[in-house]
């Protein structure tokens, strides 16, 4: 079973992706601020990470930028979710290294092979 | 509708209050408690003179009103999604204008992102009116390498220097830009951790950056280059900065588009994440009660 860490600070957010992920058989963990977020990132090694870029604390791009400096989460799949207008949010992600972007509202239909996409490309 | 000052709430309703009026924002940008205390001290803002607007109990937008001496400064202006389109942003905005003319203020400032055009037709309406374009830009510790053809020649830095907090501070009393209200010294007074980085370059060129650093970010920076060419001993400046400090994200706030440091900044692997739009607004002047 493949582990997804969510780092978003919108309690409504949390609720729809962990709805849909967890009907897809995937296990979610969660983080409602950046620093939650690398912390549990590091001790629980997670399969995926979904960052929201607009965060209370720090912003999802700071998160991106500590994490891919963890030799431990190499290869760990990084995707932003987030509202920002998609050609900003794309130039951003590409930018910050993330792997991709998946803008809000997500589709319940279309967002688990979204992510399975992002999981096949690594394993 | 009710306009309640500010400081009659305290922090968690303030801090929640504002993240829902964003929501839906163009750029969201959502705020711990920890976070919005700090900048109301940072920036100085005066919550007796900020309100929120509350109808049935329910806050349905604020604003803040930061005040120094002569100057006002508008806020964290946000009206929640429930809120919008019944003239809750208009009250908002006349409540913290008048406290500004109590308060005997001659000019009231603002920034809003571009893009945000019905918060812009609302301020163009209320006579406040455009300065200039500010740049919010940021820097990846991992950075696209320019290719041959983009790379400026820049000059070699000769000597470097770094100074402390109240060294920092006795630099910026000698600044000759005109800052935002953001990166003015008022708000480099209210920081606690400040350092600033000075270099000298082999073609006479002199400049400093201002920095705060924590584990993840690098903030407050701001660049003043009183000798030389500003783009060039700018990249040389923030080139050597992040050479002392190469893991850090940067975040530079409010460069005004039109400065040619902003080359500097490019060279140096900042790029635009998006633009504010500063304006002001000159107050009617007081009248004198002895006629």
């Amino acid at each position: 079973m493949y582990s997804i860490l969510l780092i978003e600070d919108s309690l409504e957010n949390t609720i729809l992706v962990e709805r849909v992920l967890q009907a897809h058989g995937y296990q979610m963990l969660h983080a409602s601020t950046g620093e939650r977020g690398i912390q549990l990132a590091i001790e629980e090694g997670p399969d995926m990470v979904l960052i929201d870029i607009g965060l209370p604390d720090v912003d999802g791009h700071t998160v991106v930028t500590l994490l891919r400096q963890v030799e431990e989460l190499q290869g760990v799949p990084m995707v932003a979710i987030t509202a920002w207008p998609a050609d900003i949010a794309q130039e951003m992600c590409e930018r910050y290294n993330y792997d991709g972007v998946i803008i809000k509202p997500i589709s319940v239909r279309n967002f688990p092979k979204q992510i399975e996409r992002y999981l096949s490309a690594v394993s | 509708m009710e306009l309640i000052p500010a400081c009659e709430f305290d922090m968690v309703d303030l801090a929640d209050a504002y993240n829902e009026t964003r929501i839906d924002y163009i750029i969201p940008m959502p705020m711990t408690v920890e976070r919005l205390r700090n900048y109301i001290h940072v920036y100085d803002v005066d919550l007796a003179c900020s309100c929120a607007a509350v109808r049935d109990g329910n806050i349905l937008g604020i604003g803040m009103l930061g005040i120094r001496d002569d100057r006002g400064w508008v806020t964290r202006l946000g009206v929640l999604p429930s809120g919008r389109r019944q003239g809750v942003g208009r009250s908002i905005m006349e409540f913290l204008l008048d406290a500004a003319a109590d308060k005997a203020l001659p000019e009231v400032w603002l920034e809003v992102i571009e893009g945000n055009n019905p918060a812009h037709k609302l301020f163009l309406s209320l006579d406040f009116s455009r300065t200039r374009d500010l740049i919010v830009a940021r820097r990846p510790p991992k950075f696209r390498a320019l290719t041959p053809g983009e790379i400026v020649e820049r000059p070699r830095v000769r000597h470097v220097r770094t100074l402390g907090r109240e060294a920092t501070l006795a630099l910026l009393e000698k600044r000759g830009d005109s800052p935002n209200w953001l990166n003015q010294t008022e708000s480099l007074h209210n920081v606690d951790s400040l350092s600033a980085l000075v270099v000298e370059t082999d073609d006479g060129g002199r400049g400093w950056v201002t920095y705060q650093t924590s584990l993840l970010q690098m903030t407050r920076i701001i660049v003043d280059v009183p000798e030389g060419d500003r783009a060039a001993v700018t990249a040389a400046l923030l080139q050597t900065l992040h050479e002392f400090y190469p893991t850090q994200d940067a975040i530079a706030e409010n460069i005004p588009a039109d400065d040619p440091m902003w080359l500097g900044y490019q060279e140096a692997g900042y790029f635009e994440a998006f633009r504010r739009v500063e304006m002001v607004k000159t107050m009617a002047e007081p009248e004198n009660p002895e006629g």
